[in-house]
């Protein structure tokens, strides 16, 4: 029980992780991300490649340590995010969305097709992991603590930035940008900002995941993700670091237990269309909120 | 946060009854998991395939049951996702205490439960649907502790059949059009390395993206190679689509088919008077009395035919792993493990499917006898990397129907390989 | 080769131009990258699928579903398509009531329009998936064989029809734009929204037949995709982001734009798609699209109102 604890615990806060850097995207700063997924991807990937040892088939066996690989896929998902960002946020604010949104459906598309690279639609097997000498207990508790580290060092840090003066112009920001234009803050660069740092948490979240379970394929990244880590944003409270990590815990929680409950309340002859009802209701989640409960079901929007 | 604090009474109320529903199940007493896709993308097929797996557990409960109790099987959910079928295998093997697990649909999941899960836990892991080289890889270079077997042939034997049929057929070029995913990418370089040693040529590859609009500019590449034949390895879905058009454009009607294309509907979606001349590949169910007995009770159990990918596998994984269980001198993963291939014993007592033959074999290895399992898919072993060669045929259409043409053995399966040298 | 290729991207571009015409006035009426435009066109092809799918049921259905002439399909599917229309932009309007219009009312942002549009996609498609399944459906499963016309160049039959269909469409649009009062109040209030309504043009109005206009485009676009690929609960996301690029392309707001620009799409598909794996095709807008926002954002042919 405990060790499914562990794991749970886990896997929650790496996906805290991400969705404290939509938090800042969108409940902060007030830019919309709709591919969520592909800067995760991006991270994991890295992570995955460049730990790689030497396999045959693969363009990159560099084999680099754990920690050099994280810190890259941190770089490659800034970079990503550049190259979106520049593009976009001198323009309107829905571009970046749908730049974002292209963003996700790229990546998918680059791993799955990139063979020599990325190891193609087979995935990348054996990811060397930290701390696997301990043993499988061993290993679990020490990525565990791994990660509640780096997921309260982010906490902190974006508490910190969020009570800062860039924290106050973001916010400032998103109430209205033509007042912030008119006392002479660089929009652009304060947007860009927000917008790299954001989806360079989430690149973080994804290289975690990667280096949790040690494989990774291009099927872990389907455009679903993006809706799961908007729910988990949505359910927690945007603009509350708190509540995303919260509504990450409470959402994951559900969607992990879900397959076990829909066996249950469900009659069989419903049970196949599941998967079709567990969207609806996302959807559902999403735009009720956004009517009629916009600070969030678990937490304010202004919050600390 | 006031809703948080509404949710911690309920929340821990259920840890409490999971945490005491462990405690109170005995502990010697067989335990099953199952990760399945019941919802989500593949949740249509996985439903059934649960189905198939129940049957084989109901089955051997009829039957006696294993060591004394009966056996409980427990399916999660893994939403057609990998990350939820990673947390339903840990939370199987760490709280319900499973002593295996079967299922698993699709690479994406097979490979994280199999990497995170079934090694480092010493649970043996028995899948029925993912046919990922990668996982053959893993056992090859030892990593997988000998713990992970599947009853579906791997990409490989059927590479071997569709390289069998166009060298038969007098193919000369054929080209080979593929689904550029896991499953494409295992079957298709295999099945041109297969044809080019068996002596043929191949006019060339066109992989196709899944899921596309439109496969006309793949189609149209594949004809401008001026091929006499078409080798189609995909999915039902773009298979259709790629066939459509292929005719459509004036494709020739050489057409080698994999065994995801075995089924009426491409029949009426295609249109039976351009599949005169196409034959398709798929696994040999036994024709005999195991098959036959699993489509039976299948039929009669669910109402609905035993058609469909995965049923015949899963319920050979499940009634496999019971058997083996029943054959193990102790429930831990070792044991187990190791019994997994002693209940394929070539001198063994041979025993079948259905409550009858599932009796057959428990009784027989209560007593401390051998027995060789044949199953829905017939006579199989597992070889040392865990994958299956079993028999394999090739069918065709015919006044509407799709019949068999031939069918090659395990023994012939195992001299195509050799020939081969794959 | 690629004469072939030319003449693909021709042929479906004209189904990309219909589509990219509800993006682009989207974009520049309503004041929002509509997420759920590509769903509109699914919502469009289902519609008419249910109409085609009586056959099952009726005989009077299966009359009216003999093959018209060298096409595919037969009158019930243009039932179907007015079916089809009529359902897309019931969906539409009601949306706007529902959803939209209040956000609006409240002052809020147009991003929160966006991602409202977003979680309006994801329930759209996942209705679909509930009542129609996941498998993909044809209007006919007839194989239309292809003509061989000089290049050599394969055709069918349908693809032709829905070249011309679209140029007719379009022709007519262009009409009601330039000569009816509420197609001019689109394009006042896609130019200037400000100055429309001081100059007493009715936006609520305006902002409905908005909506019309692009769902039952978007419908049109739906059904003529299915008559020539087919109809599957995933068509809609699949062709959002060429439909984006385009209208993006075209400068936001220009209908001749977003129309060319939709076929300069498809044709640099079909033609890379003779140099580079097919895999990649999908790449192509999303390249087009970072291309167009660095080096001329505002389009090919801009208009001044908008940004």
């Amino acid at each position: 029980m405990l060790s499914y604890l562990l794991f749970f615990i886990t896997v929650a806060s790496i996906l805290s992780i991400a969705t404290l850097g939509l938090n800042l995207q969108w409940g902060i700063s007030g830019q919309f991300n709709a591919g969520v997924v592909g800067f995760v991807a991006i991270g994991g990937y890295t992570l995955a490649v460049l730990s790689m040892p030497a396999t045959e088939r693969l363009l990159v066996q560099w084999n680099l340590p754990f920690a050099v690989a994280l810190a890259a896929s941190l770089v490659t998902s800034a970079a990503a995010a550049l190259l979106v960002g520049l593009a976009t946020l001198r323009l309107r604010s829905d571009y970046l969305a749908i730049a974002t949104f292209g963003v996700g459906s790229a990546i998918q598309l680059l791993a799955n097709n990139l063979e020599p690279l990325t190891g193609g639609s087979r995935g990348l097997v054996g990811i060397p992991r930290p701390f696997e000498a301990l043993g499988a207990v061993g290993f679990a508790w020490a990525y565990a603590a791994i990660v509640l580290t780096l997921l309260a060092l982010c906490y902190a840090a974006l508490q910190a930035l969020l009570h800062s003066p860039w924290g106050r112009v973001q916010r400032a920001m998103r109430e209205d940008e033509s007042v912030c234009a008119a006392l002479g803050k660089n929009v652009v660069r304060l947007r860009l900002s927000s917008f790299v740092l954001g989806s360079v948490l989430m690149g973080l979240s994804g290289a975690l995941y990667a280096g949790f379970v040690g494989t990774t394929s291009p099927s872990e990244f389907m455009p679903i993700l993006t809706f799961q880590i908007w729910a988990m944003l949505i359910v927690g409270g945007s603009g509350s670091n708190r509540g995303a990590i919260a509504g990450t815990f409470v959402v994951w929680g559900l969607w992990t237990l879900s397959g076990a409950f829909i066996g249950l309340l469900l009659p069989p002859r419903w049970q196949a269309q599941a998967g079709a009802l567990q969207s609806i209701l996302v959807g559902l989640v999403l735009v009720l909120t956004l009517l009629l409960r916009p600070q969030g079901l678990l937490g304010a929007r202004r919050a600390a | 946060m006031p809703i948080l604090r509404r949710l911690a009474v309920p929340a821990a109320a259920s840890l409490l009854v999971l945490a005491s529903g462990q405690a109170a199940a005995q502990q010697d007493c067989p335990k099953l998991g199952g990760v399945l896709a019941l919802t989500g993308a593949q949740g249509a097929i996985g439903k059934v395939i649960a189905d198939a797996g129940k049957l084989a557990v109901d089955q051997v409960n009829k039957a006696g049951g294993v060591k004394g109790c009966q056996v409980e099987f427990v399916v999660r959910d893994d939403t057609s996702q990998p990350s939820v079928g990673l947390d339903a295998a840990r939370f199987l093997v760490d709280v319900q205490k499973v002593h295996a697990i079967v299922g698993l649909v699709g690479s994406g999941t097979a490979l994280q439960v199999v990497n995170s899960v079934s090694v480092p836990n010493k649970i043996p892991t028995v899948a029925c649907c993912a046919v990922t080289p990668a996982l053959t890889k893993l056992a090859e270079e030892g990593k997988t502790g000998g713990y992970f077997f599947r009853t579906i042939p791997v990409a490989r034997s059927t590479a071997l059949v569709h390289a069998t049929t166009a060298i038969d057929k007098g193919y000369k070029k054929p080209v080979i059009m593929y689904i550029n995913n896991d499953f494409g990418n295992g079957v298709a370089p295999d099945t041109k390395r297969a044809i080019e040693k068996l002596g043929g040529g191949v006019a060339g590859m066109v992989p196709y993206a899944e899921n596309q609009p439109s496969y006309r500019s793949d189609v149209q590449k594949a004809l401008a190679m001026n091929p006499d034949a078409l080798i189609l390895i995909g999915l039902s879905q773009d298979g259709t689509a790629v066939l459509r058009d292929w005719f459509a454009l004036g494709g020739t009607q050489n057409v080698i088919l994999h065994n995801t294309m075995r089924s009426p509907d491409v029949l009426k979606n295609v249109g039976e008077k351009f599949l005169e001349k196409a034959v398709g590949i798929d696994n040999a169910p036994a024709s005999g009395p195991s098959a036959d007995a699993f489509s039976r009770d299948f039929q009669a159990a669910y109402n609905r035919p035993a058609v469909g990918p995965g049923l015949q596998t899963m319920y050979d994984a499940a009634a496999v792993t019971l058997l083996a269980m029943q054959a193990a001198p102790k429930l831990d993963g070792p044991s187990i493990r190791d019994a997994l291939r002693a209940v394929q014993d070539p001198q063994g007592e041979v025993v079948g499917t259905g409550v009858d033959g599932l009796k057959k074999g428990l009784d027989a290895l209560k007593a401390g006898k051998k027995i060789r399992y044949v199953g829905a898919t017939g006579p199989f072993t597992f070889d040392k990397n865990g994958d299956v060669i079993g028999p394999m045929l090739v069918w065709k259409v015919q006044g509407g129907n799709i019949v068999t043409e031939r069918t090659f053995t395990t023994e012939e399966m195992q001299a195509i390989e050799k020939k081969v040298g794959l | 080769m690629i004469a072939q290729a030319i003449v693909d991207g021709l042929l479906s571009g004209a189904i990309a131009a219909l589509g990219a015409i509800g993006v682009t006035f989207s974009l520049s009426i309503l004041r929002f990258a509509n997420f759920s435009h590509g769903d509109l066109l699914g919502v469009g092809a289902y519609g008419a699928l249910g109409v085609v799918l009586l056959t099952a049921v009726s005989s009077a259905a299966k009359t009216l579903d003999a093959p018209l002439g060298p096409f595919s399909f037969g009158w019930l599917l243009l039932i179907g398509l007015i079916v089809g229309i009529v359902v897309a932009v019931a969906i539409a309007l009601l949306l706007e009531r529902w959803v939209y219009r209040p956000l609006r009312q409240r002052a809020a942002d147009p991003l929160t329009l966006v991602f409202a549009s977003f979680g309006l996609a994801l329930l759209l498609r996942s209705l679909i998936l509930l009542l129609f399944g996941p498998d993909p459906h044809q209007y006919s499963t007839e194989i239309q064989m292809a003509l061989r016309l000089p290049g050599p160049v394969l055709v069918m039959p349908d693809q032709i029809l829905v070249f011309v269909v679209t140029l007719g469409v379009l022709a007519g649009l262009w009409l009601f734009l330039q000569r009816s009062r509420h197609g001019i109040a689109m394009r006042c209030v896609a130019e200037n929204p400000s100055l429309a309504s001081v100059a007493g043009i009715d936006t609520a109005a305006t902002v409905r037949m908005t909506w019309i206009v692009s769902a039952a485009l978007a419908a049109l676009a739906g059904v003529l995709y299915g008559v020539t690929v087919q109809v599957r609960p995933e068509m809609g996301i699949g062709l959002l982001l060429p439909l984006f690029t385009a209208a993006i392309l075209g400068g936001v707001g220009s209908v001749p734009g977003a129309v060319l620009a939709a076929f300069l799409i498809s044709l640099a598909e079909n033609l890379l798609s003779l140099v580079m794996p097919g895999s990649y095709k999908p790449l192509v807008p999303f390249v087009l699209l970072l291309v167009v926002l660095y080096v001329r954002p505002q389009g090919l042919f801009p208009i001044a109102g908008q940004k």
